[in-house]
């Protein structure tokens, strides 16, 4: 539900991690997304690419890679997949369990051009923090 | 082309104010609970009889976030006890940022006990820590009781969950057994009271719960 603002903090991470490394342009950033997230990944994927607008991260590619939901069972200890957070375990029967994987909203890594231009301080952080592409509403 | 890992996570700066706060909250000595719901669960009608209930007994303040207006603010001012608004102007939940700016309006040494009402929303604003020490919520019996499956994280994050509006139930087929087992298959250890702010009934146990919770937190336990 609240896409946007974390479609900014990708934006400030992944512009954070092109600058320390020179500030060449952005051309894929990867992202891992657990099942359990209430996020959904279209409307991430277009407030992201709004929020990109003006930084060395514009135009660039969000991979989502969607990770299920893993229970470990509090009655029998058995891990596994299950379709949601009160579904019964496939061993014992018992419902619910402590999650293993499913919550995460995690970067991971960015691919950025080795050769060319750098982007100068005015695609990054500035570029964020004077809102971008995103509405009035939601600048800091 | 170069990849390069990311070292930095989303919620790193959040989570650093928060840390900010949870250091001023204990040099003030002050127990702070976070308290959520979906939206109309009955959240500002609560802390209106509770303000009534425990402003003899302990010093009580509220910081309440909205998106837009003043309103909930004034509704619990009337009720003498200090509070301040915070309007997020879009955003669907409080972080820890908006909070802590929110502490220069309320000195939180002045106080025993601090709440915090969430922004109405039952998804985002357990994603996001205020330094507090306890989160609560409240599950109004209107909202019906699969929400617990269907939007799983704030009963996983709360140490109560509060059953509101409790005198609607002759008129609704909610079954609390069964969001309650449904809640506490998320998390076995999760406390549950049930009350009504209009007839007052388990309001008793409500205010109970905070000043037990108030006098651990200052106990160290
Ligand atoms: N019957 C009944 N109605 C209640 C009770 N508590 C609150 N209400 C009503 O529910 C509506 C919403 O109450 P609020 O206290 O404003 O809810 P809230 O959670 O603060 O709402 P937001 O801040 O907008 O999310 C109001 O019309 C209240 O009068 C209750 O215990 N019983
Ligand atoms: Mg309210
Ligand atoms: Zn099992």
């Amino acid at each position: 539900m609240h896409e946007v603002v974390v479609a900014q903090q990708i934006v400030e991470a992944v512009v954070d991690t092109s600058l320390r490394h020179g500030g060449r342009r952005v051309r894929v950033a990867r992202m891992v997304l657990g099942e359990l997230a209430c996020i959904d990944p279209e409307t991430l994927t277009f407030a992201f690419m709004v929020a990109c607008r003006g930084t060395c991260a514009e135009s660039c590619l969000l991979e989502i890679r969607r990770l299920p939901l893993v229970l470990r069972c509090r009655e029998c200890g058995a891990e596994g997949q299950r379709a949601g957070p009160v579904e019964p375990c496939s061993v014992c029967g018992a419902i619910g369990g402590d999650v293993l994987q499913g919550r995460e909203i995690r970067l991971t890594t960015i691919d950025v051009d080795d050769a060319g231009e750098a982007c100068g301080k005015e695609a990054g952080i500035e570029a964020i923090m004077s809102g971008g592409g995103l509405p009035s509403r939601f600048r800091a | 082309m170069i990849e390069l890992t990311i070292e930095r996570g989303l919620l790193d700066d959040n989570d650093r104010a928060a840390q900010v706060n949870r250091d001023r909250f204990r040099k003030a000595g002050v127990y702070v609970l976070n308290l959520m719901s979906g939206p109309g669960a009955g959240k500002t009608t609560l802390l209106e009889q509770t303000a009534q209930r425990l402003r003899d007994r302990l010093r009580m303040g509220v910081i309440v976030g909205d998106i837009q207006t003043s309103r909930d603010a004034d509704r619990i001012g009337r009720h003498g006890v200090p509070v301040h608004q915070i309007n997020t102007g879009g955003g669907c939940h409080l972080d820890a940022r908006m909070l802590e700016a929110a502490l220069d309006a309320m000195d939180p040494a002045s106080l025993d006990l601090l709440i915090v009402e969430n922004v109405g929303n039952l998804v985002c604003p357990a994603e996001f820590d205020l330094g507090e020490h306890d989160k609560a919520m409240v599950l109004s019996v209107t909202e019906g009781a699969d929400k617990p499956a269907k939007y799983p994280l704030m009963f996983c994050q709360s140490r109560l969950m509060i059953l509101g509006k409790v005198d609607l139930l002759p008129y609704l087929d909610f079954d609390c057994d069964a969001a309650i087992a449904d809640a506490r298959a998320l998390n076995p250890g999760l406390e549950v009271l049930r009350l009504s702010s209009k007839t007052g009934e388990g309001l008793e146990a409500w205010t109970d719960w905070l000043v037990g919770r108030w006098r651990a937190v200052r106990e160290g336990r």
